[in-house]
């Protein structure tokens, strides 16, 4: 399977830095899914989860509130303002999970963090 | 000769004042190495940030024929208004740190002067806004405290207005000066043109791909127009964290200097208070002596 080299960048240093499967990022026109060899592509990002999967297939999620992401064939960049990394393997889930929830809701009352903060909500269920 | 009561209390005088220069560069030590760290991450951010821009620029100028259009980017009017934005410390005792950036800022008053260009000028931290008002020079705005603790939400309320009243045409063009941070011993004064960005100085970078680029939102200027604006705060805000990591750079060395030249005075103290003091001592010998000689 090939695989593309995802970066995720805010203000306070580099969060995410590595090769992945796929990616789907909460466009400002919509969520879209972006695989290895995508057209070139810079789009706005709203509030909501970028969803990773990783080369070896586990699933990470990383909450932000605004950004944006510059696509090119084998490389994703995205520069985000906030952002919260939630690792489902890390036993400190359900902490990152309610920062991730705060952070949301920070922003503005839109759509988006609306639909983010539901989305939230049912994964710290599941937890 | 000088009483040894008054070389001793000048002894203690001048090495208590050593204390505190030192105490003083082992804090700006600390508070240098806090700083580096967070300019070291948002470097990161910012050159992304750029190469982003330069990109999406590169490709607008592409689709244009006649090159960008948008208000952003430099036109051919002629520049009759400038911001003029200067960050300085709060605090002194930092050696030539504010001195240097009030020099570099009036060098630039008298260049636009006599170009015939009105500046308008606004500035951040206690000592250059006391020097300019002390020299009675006006100042627009003076923002204080933003540059001694500066954040991302500050720096991008204190730019907004610069940028409102660039893009409403009241001004045009805003530049930035600072001193900045090169090494622990050097610093040096940036200038930077926030606006309007210059697409040459943009797209310097060639890593540029070639391929379309697809945007979304489809028009361009709601994404030029979120990005440029992010790509102005961020620049505002790295300015003002550069500054900070310069100004505790320059402290550190100014209190460095302060204490080695204090541990001097008081060598050179100690040297006077030992020959007073031989110098007494001999005096009273020959006062006992002779008074034993007139006794006999």
């Amino acid at each position: 399977m090939e695989l593309m080299k995802l970066e995720i960048v805010t203000p306070m240093g580099v969060i995410y830095d590595d090769d992945v499967k796929q990616v789907t990022f909460p466009g400002a026109e919509g969520e879209f899914g972006v695989l290895p060899q995508h057209a070139s592509l810079v789009s706005l990002l709203q509030t909501g989860l970028i969803e990773i999967e990783e080369a070896d297939s586990t699933k990470v999620s990383v909450a932000i509130d605004s950004g944006y992401v510059k696509i090119d064939e084998n490389k994703a960049v995205c520069l985000v303002e906030g952002a919260v990394a939630l690792d489902s393997s890390d036993a400190n889930i359900a902490k990152a999970i309610e920062k991730a929830q705060a952070l949301v809701k920070s922003v503005e009352n839109s759509n988006a963090a609306i639909a983010t903060a539901s989305k939230l909500s049912s994964m710290k269920k599941s937890i | 000769m000088a009483n040894l009561k008054d070389i001793k209390r000048k002894i203690s005088s001048v090495s208590n004042t050593q204390k505190t220069t030192r105490a003083m560069k082992l804090v700006s030590t600390a508070k240098l190495r806090r700083t580096e760290e967070l300019a070291k991450q948002s470097r990161v951010y910012a050159s992304k940030l750029t190469e982003m821009l330069s990109e999406i620029s590169y490709q607008i100028q592409k689709s244009n024929v006649d090159g960008l259009s948008s208000k952003f980017f430099a036109s051919n009017k002629e520049i009759k208004i400038i911001d003029l934005i200067f960050v300085t410390a709060d605090k002194g005792l930092c050696g030539g740190f504010n001195v240097q950036t009030i020099k570099r800022v009036k060098q630039l008053i008298e260049e636009y002067k006599t170009q015939g260009i009105k500046i308008r000028l606004r500035g951040i931290g206690r000592k250059g806004i006391d020097y300019f008002r002390f020299n009675n020079v006006e100042l627009l705005s003076t923002e204080v405290g933003l540059s001694s603790s500066p954040t991302h939400e500050k720096a991008k309320k204190f730019i907004s207005k610069v940028v409102d009243d660039c893009l409403n045409g009241i001004t045009d063009k805003i530049v930035l000066v600072h001193n900045g941070y090169v090494n622990m011993i050097t610093q040096v004064i940036r200038e930077d043109n926030l606006l309007p960005i210059d697409p040459e100085e943009v797209v310097e970078n060639d890593q540029v791909s070639l391929s379309d680029l697809d945007m979304e939102p489809k028009d361009d200027d709601t994404l030029l127009e979120a990005l440029v604006t992010k790509y102005i705060e961020y620049n505002m805000y790295y300015a003002l964290i550069d500054s900070l990591a310069a100004e505790h750079s320059a402290r550190m060395q100014a209190m460095d200097a302060a204490t080695n030249n204090a541990r001097e005075m008081v060598a050179n103290l100690k040297v006077q208070y030992n020959k007073a003091r031989q110098q007494a001592i001999t005096t009273e010998l020959i006062e006992i002596i002779s008074g034993v000689e007139s006794m006999k």
